[in-house]
């Protein structure tokens, strides 16, 4: 692990010092021990503040599209010809290389505007998870060390194993290897364990439907519409998000528990074929709200359904721009 | 509860979203061969069934539609060449999704007319009719809070 970040400093500074990229986002050292926060670095002498360690969560893609969106925006005011193109470094695990893939399928910006540094990745560290594993007593150091995490608290030191405080998506990560880079540092990850990857998805279809509209409704009167999971998620790139039309209103702005359902039934359906299953949704969620069990749905159908997994491949275009005369059409009503 | 009570007359409401093309002229059809079918339902025209967004749905069904039905084109035959095969994908999964959080599935329906099917639009029509009356009026997701006042 610490092989990978000192070679990972090394390779950002170079890309730096080269010009090879204007700006580089990666992980940085955050306030909170338990958590590596988005770091956006300009300089070769910054570099050293990258880190890579279990505690980098959230999906980096997502301010890929915003740094080059915003360098855009900025180049309105600037003769065409002066205008400029901004190339942005990312560190990226599997998951992130999937979401690029998509913002390159949906035309969102070009393959040379951005430059992967990919990374091994063997799961994340959920701060969920680790919060239920201490019992409520709050962190105050963390280091990962093998298969445990060594955490100190104001009651002294404990040791939790890995495995039981990763991420629900890191379990049955299918794609835990970039899938596209320009920069590899360190040898590919062992592989983890796709097998199980719908387990979870079909244990909730065997269940009844009154049972999973209860449990639809129990989730989701947790929610209280922070648009924190829109706001993490490298595929809710709109300018203009559906929750913020006025005209027309879709979402309704009243105390009603429908209107926080159809914000959740809307969000995750836009997911459809585009949820590379990151987790960054699930672990922003304030409330922790079981987003993941009704994303990963989504991917089951497109998989089953279309034959189709979000961002695998950058030639596999997401299943809802394709059609195809020879789809299934079982659900549809005969009189 | 008091279900049994209200539901006495209860008619379902159906909103149906359908194309320009094939199902409202197969509506029309019905119509002008005097073809009888319930008045449960409530015809939105669209370009094609390519233009429903499932939001309308999900909306719909938010603002108390007892059942959602889309009909369009038979595949091949779309207007606009390929609008009711994307909206055959959509709709796959919509319904799939609609139904793995707990809807039924039988309240949200997906059909072709074509242009020349009065006779099975009024069937549809029937048909969805009855499934949805078997289900009894709508009770979730509906909005029962009204909107404030836009000012």
């Amino acid at each position: 692990m610490e092989n990978i970040e000192k070679q990972l400093r090394e390779e950002a500074g170079k890309l730096l010092s080269e010009k090879k990229v204007d700006v580089l986002i990666g992980y940085g050292k955050g306030t909170l021990p338990y958590q590596a926060v988005p770091t956006i670095i300009t300089e070769p002498g910054e570099a050293e503040q990258l880190v890579w360690n279990p505690f980098c969560t959230v999906n980096l893609a997502k301010y890929v599209h915003d740094v080059i969106f915003q360098h855009r925006e900025s180049q309105k005011r600037v003769k065409p010809e002066d205008r400029t193109k901004k190339i942005v470094g990312v560190v990226a695990r599997g998951c992130t290389t999937r979401s690029i893939i998509i913002h390159l399928q949906e035309r969102q910006y070009e393959r040379d505007e951005v430059v992967i540094i990919g990374v091994p990745c063997s799961g994340y560290v959920s701060k969920k998870k680790l919060w239920d594993a201490l019992e409520g007593r709050e962190p105050l150091e963390c280091a990962v060390e093998g298969d445990t995490v060594k955490v100190k608290t104001q009651e002294g030191s404990r040791s939790v194993a890995l495995k039981d405080v990763l991420s629900d998506s890191c379990f049955t990560c299918r794609y835990n290897n970039p899938i596209i880079f320009d920069v590899m540092v360190g040898d590919p990850a062992p592989p983890m364990n796709p097998e199980a990857e719908y387990e979870i998805v079909d244990a909730f279809e065997s269940l009844p439907d009154d049972e999973r509209w209860a449990y639809f409704t129990k989730e989701m009167s947790k929610c209280i519409r922070c648009y924190a999971c829109r706001n993490t998620c490298p595929s809710c790139y709109c300018k203009i998000c559906f929750v913020e039309q006025s005209g027309p209103k879709w979402v309704g702005v009243t105390i009603d528990e429908s209107d926080t359902q159809v914000f959740q039934i809307m969000r995750i359906f836009h997911q459809a074929g585009r949820c590379v299953d990151c987790g960054s949704c699930v672990e922003v969620c304030p409330m922790g709200v079981d987003l993941r069990r009704f994303l990963k749905k989504l991917d089951k159908d497109g998989y089953n359904l279309f034959g189709h997994r979000a961002g695998e491949s950058l030639d596999s275009p997401p299943p809802l721009s394709e059609r195809s005369m020879n789809d299934k059409e079982d659900f549809i009503f005969e009189p | 509860m008091t279900e049994q009570n209200t539901n006495e007359g209860w008619e379902p409401k159906i909103v149906a979203f359908v194309c320009n093309w094939c199902t409202y002229a197969g509506a029309d059809l019905a119509g002008i061969s005097r073809i009888q079918y319930p008045p449960t339902v409530r015809i939105i025209r669209l370009p094609c069934s390519g233009r429903v967004n499932p939001f309308y749905i999900v909306k719909a069904l938010q603002e108390g539609a007892d059942g959602v039905l889309v009909s369009g084109c038979h595949p091949g035959e779309c207007h606009y060449i390929t609008g009711n095969l994307s909206a055959r994908r959509k709709f796959a999964m919509l319904k799939s999704f609609l139904s793995y959080i707990g809807f039924e599935a039988d309240r949200t329906i997906f059909t072709w007319v074509s242009a020349s099917e009065g006779e099975k639009f009024a069937n549809v029509i029937k048909g969805v009719t009855e499934k949805v009356r078997a289900l009894g009026p709508a009770e979730k997701m509906v909005k029962t809070i009204g909107e404030p006042a836009q000012a």
